[in-house]
């Protein structure tokens, strides 16, 4: 049981470390807490239905269109809506996230209706015997999708120029304004980058069940895992995603599924008094 | 930037007075309406989740419900008047249904309404039925104080859950000769998932079997937790009650533990939606019982429903039950009115229908009969599931050879 | 003091009409609020009956609803906008005052006022206790702080209800004071409409007192405040209490409107249009809150009533825009609060300050430094 469960959990919390991620490289670059999120992750799921289905393309193409798609989606975003605002208030940055999941919503229920649509993908759907665990070996993919893609974003975060720049950028704005780094561009990058993140996540969520606008609540489970890895913290984001993957694989199982949201938000709140900064991530401004 | 600032300002005034001018424009044509009978159209009033949380059910059972009316009145309405549906989306959110329901009262005033499909904002909205005389007929859920004790202005539509659990149990028990079923159920964690627990717990204890109820969140991500309590218990058969997520996320980790037991769901999980997604390999062992019949099902009884449901472009959704339940209850709406003859009121609507009322379902449905004592209207179910090979949904027999499991 | 303060009671003073007009104005304004249920019920002005779109697709029961919002928003404003702590877990509070009014009054028998009491109290309580993280963290931490309140409160709800009522929710008693029941739309409307005035008065006038000054040189700068001899810590579980109680008060008020409440309504999403509310409106100032809820709450029954009026147009475009008119009321409705939130940031109270201020004697209008 036990064993089946962490298994279980750790590959959800893959899913769910990966659209975290996509947040935090957003609110390092740009400040915004992306409330949308969990529906850029649905953005993710229609494109794959607009590819395969409509478009009919063959897996790699689809998996390029999505990634195009919402790189695409991520700079327009940044151009019309973030930019806009222009370093605003906590509050008018966190609200335009949530017109903008209102907005995206409308547009998605409008193109492709209400009911959920059914996606399939050629990714492998049987399982894995390991004595007495098994292990679907859709789960297995999507985890190890998940981490491929965490590391190659840390690579390229770490080791390339680009990376470099964003980094500078989101260590001090003004500085990468005076040093001639091309802010804009930075952060267009950086929200085309948390867009993809999100989308492939939204992928594997839609495989392991429906294409519908109602997986953005699952995608808000990357909230409560942002915080709990801390802010501003790349690693963070990841072990708090599989963190909160965990919890909720153990809660449901042993307790409740009820008790899930419990064990969530309690030691949340409690790595906020404790920890303000996460688990993993630095101590900075947070206290008073 | 303040000349700027002016020009926008005025501009706001004159957009203000223009849109002002229209409204008193418009006040020339005006009819004062009785109970929303006019002389060439009835206006009728009908709720749905159109675009919120629910609205992958109820909206098809919104369009359904649309349909059927728009059918009738392309067959010359009713007694010469065409019927005018009033469509407000609720959203899931009670004070919008709320604020619906108050507003075909004495608002916009209709004859009657129907959908209404959250149940806490029903059980809320029941004082107020009562003392407001304005008919509700044909509700996408019924909520129990709604129709016990019976009042005059409230008629259900849909089959009830206490049915669901006493027809699908009974018949999975014969179905697999057992002498002392032993049943897991899985149902999400909310209010109407605890209702059919203590349904399913009632009929499997008369039957002398065991059950484990098996709670799962309306937002799941998984069911390994639960397929995992499922493959300890080793039942019999599976119930499940819940979105068509859990139904999806229930059987496909069924299949990846082995588990090799049907399953059947409640009416609102039997979708081609769900199906298409089982694919055939997992969902040839998926069932769910229902009190409305799919199109596929039964084609000859669903001709005018499809010929409809293509005209208007709902076409594909002519096999799922939500879309049927709909239309069912559309058709109802509209032979209750005929048959209150040329002047309709709420009033004798009212009368006419707890005096006692048989619609005309043309086989779409179980019986829809409404008497004096009860106002539920649909009790019969019968079982189906989807043959994949000759892509329509399959029944087990005729509503009337389940009746023996009801009590 | 702070700039922003003295800045804020300069305005305050500019806003000032002179007392004739004064008088006038809130005659005439009393006026429309004691004229406006009948025309709403009776869908007439004068004796002149009027289309439904003439009153803006607008009934009783949306009126008393946004009533009871505005004690929910304003509350938020004075928390969030005032006080410059942000929450995102304000429909805690209404769940709280629901469970609270429900539960005094079928288990201890409390008369209806004396639940709305409890609820208030109540409120205040928990209030003090979801303040605690914000003497230890600040920003987006304390955001996050109040997300994890609302799930552990509408947990707790959703056990009570399970425990102690109907599955379909929880049922609240009558609204009865004495033998005088509140039943219609009408009488809901004379009872809510003092309530929600004078808990905005009440809430507006804490503002010019000392306190109400020190908290917002507390939102201005926290250090300075604390340099100036206010005890910062103390000052925010005050303000906590003060804004949750009016929020547990409307909570309440909202069970006993709809007779029936349960856990599933008090969703994150409920949470959050209290925060558009407020920024649609605008931050920080009482008006705010009651514009952004009057906004919020009728604007999509407008949209949506002028949608419904369009009824022809050429070909399947039409037809295609008739079957998703939801989709496309909410396409609008996001559109229009982003279009706020850009080009109006200080909400619609901003925008329209200093119109009104061209209208009374053209002062320049001083922004929030």
């Amino acid at each position: 049981m036990l064993s089946q469960f962490i298994f279980s959990g750790l590959a959800l919390g893959s899913i769910y470390g990966l659209v975290a991620l996509g947040f935090t490289v957003i609110y390092k670059a740009t400040q915004v807490f992306n409330f949308a999120q969990g529906m850029l992750m649905v953005c993710g799921a229609y494109f794959a239905v607009t590819a395969s289905i409509h478009l009919g393309l063959p897996f790699p193409l689809t998996i390029a269109f999505i990634l195009v798609g919402a790189g695409i989606l991520g700079i327009a975003i940044y151009f019309l809506l973030i930019k806009p605002l222009g370093g605003q208030a906590l509050l008018p940055m966190i609200m335009i996230t949530i017109a903008l999941s209102i907005i995206l919503r409308a547009v998605i229920e409008l193109i492709y209706g209400g009911a959920p649509l059914t996606l399939r993908l050629p990714l492998p759907s049987g399982v894995f015997v390991l004595g007495d665990v098994r292990i679907s070996q859709l789960h297995v993919t999507a985890a190890v999708v998940s981490w491929l893609c965490m590391l190659l974003f840390i690579v390229f975060f770490r080791r390339s120029r680009a990376g470099l720049l964003m980094r500078a950028t989101a260590d001090g704005y003004e500085a990468a304004v005076l040093s001639g780094i091309r802010v804009d561009r930075i952060n267009a990058a950086a929200w085309a980058i948390g867009t993809m993140l999100a989308a492939i996540g939204g992928v594997f969520l839609c495989q392991l069940q429906l294409v519908s606008v109602e997986l953005e609540n699952i995608g808000l489970l990357a909230l409560p895992a942002v915080v709990i890895g801390g802010l501003q913290s790349v690693p963070g984001a990841i072990l708090g995603g599989l963190l909160v993957g965990l919890i909720e694989q153990l809660a449901s199982g042993y307790i409740s599924p009820k008790a899930r949201d419990i064990f969530i938000y309690v030691p949340l709140l409690l790595i906020l008094f404790i920890r303000p900064w996460g688990l993993f991530g630095q101590k900075e401004l947070g206290r008073v | 930037m303040i000349t700027t600032g002016k020009t926008r300002l005025r501009a706001v005034f004159i957009g203000t007075l223009l849109g002002l001018g229209a409204c008193v424009a418009d006040a020339m044509a005006f009819e004062s309406p009785q109970d929303g009978v006019y002389t060439d159209r009835i206006d009728w009033g009908m709720t749905a989740d159109m675009s919120g949380p629910a609205s992958a059910a109820q909206a098809p059972w919104g369009h359904g419900f649309q349909t059927a009316i728009k059918a009738i009145n392309e067959k010359g309405g009713v007694n010469g008047r065409k019927i005018n549906v009033l469509t407000e989306d609720t959203r899931y959110d009670a004070t919008v249904e709320r604020v619906a329901y108050d507003k075909f009262v004495s608002q916009t005033p209709t004859l009657g309404t129907s959908g209404m499909g959250n149940s806490s904002a029903q059980t809320a909205l029941v004082p107020l039925i009562k003392r407001n005389k304005l008919p509700v007929i044909g509700t996408y859920t019924t909520a129990k104080v709604a129709i016990d004790p019976p009042t005059p202005y409230f008629y259900g539509g849909f089959c009830g859950f206490k049915e669901m659990a006493q027809v699908g149990i009974g018949f999975f028990t014969d179905h697999l000769k057992l002498q002392s079923p032993k049943v897991a159920l899985v149902h999400l964690d909310v209010a109407s998932g605890k209702e059919y627990s203590s349904y399913v717990e009632a009929a499997v204890t008369a039957r002398g079997g065991t059950v484990k109820s098996i709670p799962i969140k309306v937002v799941a991500a998984d069911a390994t937790p639960q397929v995992l309590e499922i493959l300890a218990m080793k039942p019999d058969y599976v119930a499940i009650h819940g979105v068509p997520t859990t139904a999806i996320l229930v059987i496909k980790a069924m299949k990846q533990y082995g588990i090799d037991v049907p399953a059947f769901a409640i009416t609102y999980l039997g979708t081609p939606g769900v199906y298409e997604n089982l694919g055939p390999d997992a969902g040839k062992n998926y069932y769910f019982v229902s009190c409305f019949s799919p199109a596929s099902s039964d084609p000859k009884a669903a001709a005018e429903m499809a010929a409809a449901a293509d005209k208007a472009g709902f076409g594909p959704l002519k096999d799922d039950i939500n879309f049927v339940a709909g239309w069912v209850v559309g058709t109802t709406v509209a032979q209750a009115i005929a048959k209150v003859g040329a002047e309709p009121t709420r009033e004798k609507l009212a009368d006419m229908l707890n005096a006692g009322f048989t619609a005309n379902t043309s086989g779409l449905s179980s019986e829809l009969k409404y008497t004096a004592a009860d106002h539920e209207g649909l009790h019969g179910l019968k079982p189906l599931n989807y043959d994949y090979s000759a892509k329509a949904f399959k029944s087990y027999g005729d509503y009337k050879d389940f009746d023996k499991y009801l009590k | 003091m702070s700039n922003g303060v003295t800045a804020y009671l300069v305005r305050l003073r500019h806003n000032a009409l002179p007392t004739t007009l004064r008088v006038i104005g809130v005659a005439v304004l009393l006026a429309i609020l004691l004229y406006l249920p009948y025309v709403l019920q009776f869908r007439s002005i004068f004796g002149v009956r009027l289309s439904n779109m003439q009153l803006l697709n607008i009934g009783l029961s949306q009126v008393n609803l946004t009533l009871i919002s505005i004690i929910g928003a304003v509350s938020l404003n004075y928390l969030t906008g005032c006080a410059g702590l942000v929450s995102v877990g304000h429909a805690a509070f209404f769940a709280l005052g629901s469970m609270v009014a429900a539960a005094t009054g079928m288990h201890l028998k409390l008369p209806f006022l004396a639940t709305l009491v409890a609820a208030m109290l109540a409120g205040a309580m928990a209030g003090v206790v979801a303040g605690l993280p914000s003497l230890r963290v600040r920003g987006l931490y304390f955001v996050l702080s109040t997300l994890a309140i609302h799930f552990i409160v509408v947990f707790v709800f959703a056990e009570y209800q399970y425990a102690f009522h109907d599955v379909t929710g929880v049922a609240v008693g009558d609204a009865k004071i004495g033998s005088f029941e509140i039943d219609s739309g009408i009488k809901w409307y004379f009872f809510l409409l003092p309530i929600t005035v004078l808990s905005c008065l009440l809430m507006r006038n804490t503002l010019f007192h000392r306190e109400g000054r020190a908290v917002l040189a507390m939102r201005d700068n926290e250090l300075a405040a604390a340099a100036a001899g206010i005890d910062v810590r103390i000052l925010k579980l005050k303000v906590f209490a003060f804004s949750s109680a009016f929020a547990s008060l409307a909570g309440a008020l909202q069970a006993y409107y709809l007779s029936n409440v349960a856990a599933e309504m008090y969703s994150l999403n409920f949470a959050i249009q209290f925060i558009a509310i407020i920024i649609v409106g605008g931050m920080g100032t009482i008006g705010g809150g009651v514009i952004g809820a009057i906004v919020w709450l009728l604007l999509p029954s407008i949209l949506m009533g002028a949608a419904t009026e369009v009824k022809s147009g050429p070909g399947d475009f039409a037809s295609f825009l008739l079957a998703h008119r939801p989709q496309i009321v909410n396409l609008i409705f996001g559109s229009i609060v982003a279009l706020i939130l850009i080009f109006a940031p200080h909400g619609i109270a901003g925008f329209l300050r200093p119109l009104w201020q061209r209208m009374i004697g053209g002062l320049p209008w001083r922004g929030r430094t």
